[in-house]
């Protein structure tokens, strides 16, 4: 039952709410995480026994009459399945003690897992409309999440990302309208076999420029970045870790590799375009994050900077590249998401974002600054943690692939990246404590027990990388190798 | 013809009203006959795909959004517009029509007619049997904008 991964959480996000009535806070938390846990325990133990065969198109009947619910599960859907539940578990826990005083936590979780709905729906879509449904789902679920403090900044940065993300969706429409009226088809298979037979030529490349458009402001690549470094940091905290960690990897990279990729094939001039708009994202969001006091600011700046990583990745095509950037793509939302967490247990135990202010934290604040520390030196490719090897795949894919400016590139960004995570762990962490921070205390049990999880992960991914990436990784990867086919061949087509 | 000229009419007239009128329940009002408006255009021109989710989303779900927000919004709170805002549309659309007038016809003259799709059917049966995906969609898109108008509108306690 595939559609578990929508209809759970939809059905206890509906329930929620009225739950809220009767229990404010403990009935909420234990059914919001339960729920989550419970995915995450699907996707793991279940998922992988489901395709061992190869990919799974499950079509759904009601009353024993077929209706059009077409889900597909490959390598590529479960994987990013997993790290969805993954993540947006560690933030649920994070959630319990964090979202304490913003109150209305029934409707909070409620938000969250339609998010999480949403975006399960985006991944499992066979469908280039449905793709447009469960992103609009996803995304009216996380503006008012990004609102949900209620403060002037916090609804400043939901309407700038609202009005962003309304434009990324109108180009996305008029370029699912172009295939339709190309192709009469919206199915994946059916579109990618539609598109062999008709030579469309310049309005593909239209409808090419219309996604990458659309999913690139999605994604948040340079140039299309403006509106994330506002609306993550003013999130709460929990949500900046899903935001930055799985949402515009689902809505932007996962939406734009799989459409790219397994439906329209990717040329050399796409793959070109890719790895150019990759590389720019990650140089100039690296230098923007170096100039930050706010702490959530910079994280969200090198979050833009690691899609950049993702992107230059997979736009390669190699199936080395490729899994180089899926790697990326589920390091990075461990390591974001761990970051974006302990930045909300110092703003918690502070009150302030701003790194000048901070200092010494670490003696006060022990278990937030050491698992800091793994998020940053992972997210910077520090041998041994999780980064260094999916930043090490795409570097070896790119001199392979005969790019070496490109590796070049990669590589200088990255000393780059190690250079502001210095910076912030100095500012915040190391150094005379504050005076003014003498009181402050550790932070509460499950936002520690969160982040605890997610460096012990980054951590043991490093150290695992090889059977991770044999387990996970490579099974993505290889749908996405398979080009084309994977969507023809396989899906009953 | 003349049925369909005039629903065109009225989709131009209604969107116009839409974005000039100030009071905003009669603009979220003027929208949705707007879309319905152009719900039955889509169903006149053999896409009732694109006309239930039309009829169903615009006019239906998103109407209702508005309406809420706006009763749930206090009124006398009047937001003063910089004066560029009053002409800067007036302007847009008198230079829109001017090159639709002009260009579009050659233009569209273009671009092949597609074969209608075979996709005839009742409203329910586009929306049960042809998009049943996008109808979980929906009620998960339902489910968000009414969760985000509980929180956006709540009663802050502690956090004050």
């Amino acid at each position: 039952m595939i559609i578990l991964f929508i209809v759970l959480p939809l059905i206890v996000a509906g329930l929620l709410p009225i739950i809220g009535k009767v229990s404010r806070r403990v009935l909420p938390d234990a059914l919001a995480n339960a729920t989550l846990l419970a995915l995450l325990v699907y996707a793991v133990v279940a998922g992988r026994g489901l395709i061992a065969d190869g990919p799974v198109l499950q079509q759904l009947s009601w009353l024993g009459e077929a209706v059009n619910v077409r889900l597909a599960l490959d390598g590529f859907s479960l994987f990013m399945l997993m790290a969805v539940s993954l993540v947006g578990l560690a933030a649920g826990l994070f959630s319990i003690d964090y979202m304490e005083h913003y109150g209305a936590k029934a409707n909070f979780y409620a938000l969250y897992l339609v998010m999480i709905a949403g975006m399960n729906g985006l991944i499992l879509a066979t469908d280039l409309f449905s793709v447009y449904v469960f992103l609009e789902v996803a995304a009216i679920a996380s503006y008012a999440l990004v609102a949900f403090g209620l403060g002037r900044d916090e609804l400043e940065a939901a309407f700038k990302y609202l009005m962003l993300s309304v434009v990324a969706s109108a180009f996305l429409v008029v370029g699912i309208a172009v295939i339709f009226g190309l192709t009469g088809q919206l199915d994946f298979a059916a579109v990618a076999a539609g598109l062999k037979e008709v030579n469309a030529g310049p309005v593909l490349g239209l409808v090419t420029a219309f996604f990458l458009l659309g999913f690139g402001l999605k994604a948040a690549l340079v140039p299309f970045h403006a509106w994330l470094p506002d609306a993550h940091p003013s999130a709460p905290a929990p949500i900046s870790a899903v935001l930055s960690g799985l949402l515009i990897k689902v809505s932007g990279v996962y939406a734009l590799t799989r459409i790219f990729i397994n439906v329209f094939g990717l040329t050399p001039a796409l793959s070109a375009v890719l790895m150019a708009l990759g590389a720019v994202s990650i140089v100039v969001a690296a230098l923007l994050a170096l100039g930050q006091k706010d702490m959530k600011r910079m994280l969200a700046y090198s979050s833009i900077s690691q899609v950049g990583y993702i992107v230059l990745g997979l736009g390669i095509g190699t199936p080395l590249g490729i899994a180089g950037g899926l790697f990326h793509l589920f390091n990075h939302a461990l390591a974001k998401g761990l970051l974006f967490l302990t930045s909300g247990s110092v703003q918690q135990a502070t009150g302030t974002r701003d790194m000048d202010e901070m200092g010494g934290l670490a003696k006060r604040m022990p278990v937030t600054a050491v698992t800091n520390l793994i998020g940053s030196l992972s997210i910077a490719g520090v041998p041994p943690l999780n980064g260094f090897w999916s930043k090490l795949i795409i570097i070896v894919a790119l001199v392979q692939a005969g790019h070496p400016v490109y590796a070049v590139i990669a590589v200088l960004a990255s000393v780059l990246t190690l250079w502001y995570y210095l910076l912030m762990q100095r500012k915040a962490f190391f150094g005379k404590l504050n005076e003014k921070w003498a009181a402050v205390k550790e932070a509460p049990f499950w936002m520690t027990a969160a982040v605890v999880l997610l460096a012990l992960l980054c951590v043991g991914v490093g150290i695992l990388f090889s059977s991770t990436v044999t387990t996970w990784i490579q099974p993505a990867a290889d749908i996405l190798a398979d080009g084309v086919h994977a969507a023809t061949g396989s899906w009953g087509f | 013809m003349i049925l369909q000229t005039a629903l065109l009419i009225g989709l131009v007239i209604f969107s116009v009203l839409a974005i000039v009128l100030r009071d905003l329940l009669k603009s979220a009002i003027s929208l949705a006959v707007a879309s319905l408006l152009l719900g039955i255009i889509f169903f006149r021109m053999k896409a009732p795909y694109a006309g239930a989710f039309e009829i169903s989303v615009v006019a239906g779900l998103i109407t209702v959004l508005f309406v809420l927000t706006i009763a749930l919004t206090k009124s006398g709170d009047d937001v003063r517009e910089s004066k560029i805002a009053n002409w800067v549309f007036p302007l847009v659309f008198v230079a829109f029509i001017v090159i639709d007038a002009l260009v579009m016809k050659s233009l569209l003259g273009k671009v092949p007619a597609l074969p209608a799709a075979a996709e005839a059917g009742g409203f329910g049966d586009v929306l049960w049997r042809g998009r049943t995906l996008d109808l979980i969609g929906q009620i998960a898109a339902i489910l968000a904008g009414v969760f985000a108008v509980l929180a956006l509108f709540r009663k802050k306690d502690k956090h004050e």
